[in-house]
């Protein structure tokens, strides 16, 4: 334990030693390597004739910057500064004075909050470029104006790399805070958190479908673990697997046609596929052993999964009709959880050897990287963009939902709600 | 399974021959005059016989305290990551199904397996399915029929206590036994 302290303090001071750009009021660690780009978030100003709320403004800004700052790619930071005179228009900035204090890029914004909505406009300035890179407008309610600063992220990521940000996406998780495991979904960064499950049973191991419309569980509600769906613009929980036994860890298929899970109804824990109806099971495992988790490869082609065939569990892989089974990982104790990047490339898994640790590994197997460090981490799954990893952790106390960079940087707790929190798992972007 | 099922038959019959010795001598010893009479009787049911009124007496005794024939089946405790019965859960397996075939003769139960907090909920889930059903498989060895047991798990979802030391975790490694009708 102390160890860890003392490592933590080491990585803290690293932390502090390249000075301004870490002024973030979260814990991170630098990946080693690049300069992280400094961007100044200056609050949106009332647009012409439209009355100040320099709160919102504020959230907004503070919002854009907790994004940016979690992309990795970014230090990014609220920076307050005079309204530009004209209002944006077509007025160019000053570079001059964001120059001189070594920003590379600026976000400016206008707003106006009036009785029909809010309208929000964002941009984004190159200061050494002395250009405009980006600019995008945003209509709707008061209450969007979160979404309206996490979209304009995900276009300045997608701008500036090619590949847009995920901070539209939303975070499905497991919760009991009332009592019983329910599922719930809240902003990715932990905002607008909603219960969506009223089952007053235990509710467990949601997954989403790939439009983003339907989710997946297992409940007790009725006695047996068995696998229900569920619209997200629904309160009716349909039940599409009561074989006897488990009907436990459902994912979808990338195509969104078919329904990976494990059954336990010819005696052994066995992995099977479904239609998205529960009709048609396929079984693809044929073992001794428990079979549970499975993972599909973003082409559909392959599922890893967590098997004891061997002993303790440990995560394997197959083709997505059973066939060529080896085992991923040989890093002795217990590995679970796995969760396949969207690229493909590597797969995120918990690894238990005494305490449970988040690791990486390609997708082979080799390369294996642990992620975290401190206390109990479990269950980590990945933003739609491959560049954050969701994963529960208790070492706060009870289990939370936390976030954090592919290099383990940036751990940072976003669920709000008591009890135990557990089981992230990604929307796609809204 | 066609095997198993024979194989279980031949047991079953061995028991049924080893109970109707057993009566014979206790009824040798007692001297009474319905000998023959009952030797036959007692040969048909597969199971260790009682007399007729003495298991009618046993079971309107159960149905009165209910709650306290429940508590006669006694929970099963495994070793971290088994789903093998140890001694002493055999043990107390064969104290249940002597419940199960004499006082509590026409219950049903549900036999619910749980694990410790160590190891992923997900992977629990299963073992404590694998838990369930060897409990329930020696069970049906030990002559209590299969359609009266059904498994359930429940992971580490319900932990009998609270805890995070081998104390606790030894207790929650366990086969609940629910008598459901």
């Amino acid at each position: 334990m102390s160890r860890i302290t003392a490592l933590l303090l080491c990585l803290s001071m690293l932390c502090l030693l390249p000075g301004p750009a870490h002024s973030a009021s979260y814990i991170e660690v630098t990946a080693p390597g690049n300069r992280q780009l400094k961007l100044a978030v200056v609050p949106a100003q009332p647009a012409a004739g439209a009355a100040a709320h320099p709160e919102l403004a504020n959230e907004m800004a503070e919002t854009e910057a907790f994004d940016l700052n979690m992309s990795g790619l970014f230090a990014a930071e609220r920076h307050d500064a005079a309204p530009l005179p004209q209002g944006l228009g077509l007025s160019v900035i000053d570079y001059v004075p964001w120059l001189s204090a070594g920003y590379d890029y600026v976000i400016r914004g206008e707003y106006a909050l009036r009785s029909d909505g809010l309208t929000a406009e964002f941009r984004l300035f190159d200061v050494l470029g002395k250009k405009q890179l980006l600019v995008k407008r945003y209509i709707g309610q008061a209450k969007d104006l979160r979404y309206f600063a996490h979209a304009f992220c995900d276009e300045v990521l997608g701008t500036l790399t090619g590949e847009k940000g995920a901070f539209t996406s939303r975070l499905i998780y497991v919760s009991s805070q009332t009592g019983h495991k329910e599922i719930y979904i809240m902003d990715w960064d932990g905002h607008n958190t909603q219960q969506i499950t009223r089952n007053r049973s235990i509710t467990i191991s949601p997954d989403i479908s790939p439009d983003g419309r339907e989710i997946i569980f297992t409940s007790y509600k009725r006695g047996n673990p068995d696998l229900y769906k569920r619209a997200l613009s629904s309160t009716v929980d349909v039940p599409i697997s009561t074989r006897r036994g488990l009907n436990i860890t459902g994912a979808w298929s990338p195509d969104g046609t078919k329904i990976a899970l494990a059954l336990s109804k010819d005696g052994n824990t066995e992995l099977y596929t479904i239609n998205r109806d529960g009709s048609a099971p396929t079984r693809l495992t044929v073992s001794h052993s428990a079979n549970v988790s499975p993972a599909w490869s973003p082409d559909g082609s392959k599922i890893a999964f967590v098997s004891d065939r061997m002993g303790r569990p440990q995560i394997f892989v197959m083709d997505a009709n059973g066939g060529n089974v080896h085992r991923l990982t040989t890093n002795g104790g217990s590995n679970f959880n796995p969760a396949w990047s969207p690229k493909g490339d590597k797969i995120a898994y918990t690894h238990q050897s005494g305490s449970f640790q988040i690791y990486l590994m390609n997708a082979d197997g080799s390369g294996n990287t642990q992620l975290t460090t401190v206390g109990r981490n479990e269950r980590p799954r990945w933003s739609p963009d491959g560049r954050l990893l969701a994963f529960s952790s208790e070492r706060s106390g009870s289990d939370s939902i936390y976030v954090m960079r592919l290099d383990g940087s940036g751990q940072t707790k976003v669920s709000h709600t008591t009890g135990q929190n557990i089981h992230p798992v990604w929307t796609p972007r809204r | 399974m066609r095997k198993e099922s024979k194989g279980l038959m031949i047991a079953l019959g061995l028991v049924a021959m080893m109970a109707a010795g057993c009566a014979k001598e206790e009824v040798v010893k007692q001297d009474e005059p319905v000998v023959p009479q009952q030797t036959v009787k007692q040969a048909e049911p597969a199971q260790p016989a009682q007399p007729a009124a003495q298991q009618q007496e046993q079971k309107q005794e159960a149905t009165a305290s209910d709650e306290a024939a429940a508590n006669a089946l006694e929970t099963v405790y495994f070793d971290f990551d088994k789903s093998d019965l140890r001694q002493d859960a055999r043990d107390a397996l064969s104290k249940n199904a002597e419940v199960l075939l004499k006082k509590l003769a026409d219950a049903k139960i549900q036999i619910a397996g749980n694990c410790d907090e160590r190891g992923s909920d997900e992977y629990n889930l299963a073992l404590g399915d694998r838990r369930a059903k060897s409990a329930a498989k020696y069970l049906e060895t030990l002559g209590v029929k299969a359609d009266r047991i059904s498994t359930i798990s429940y992971g580490k979802e319900k932990p009998a206590v609270q805890g995070h030391d081998e104390s606790a975790w030894a207790k929650n490694r366990r086969d609940d036994f629910v008598i459901v009708k």
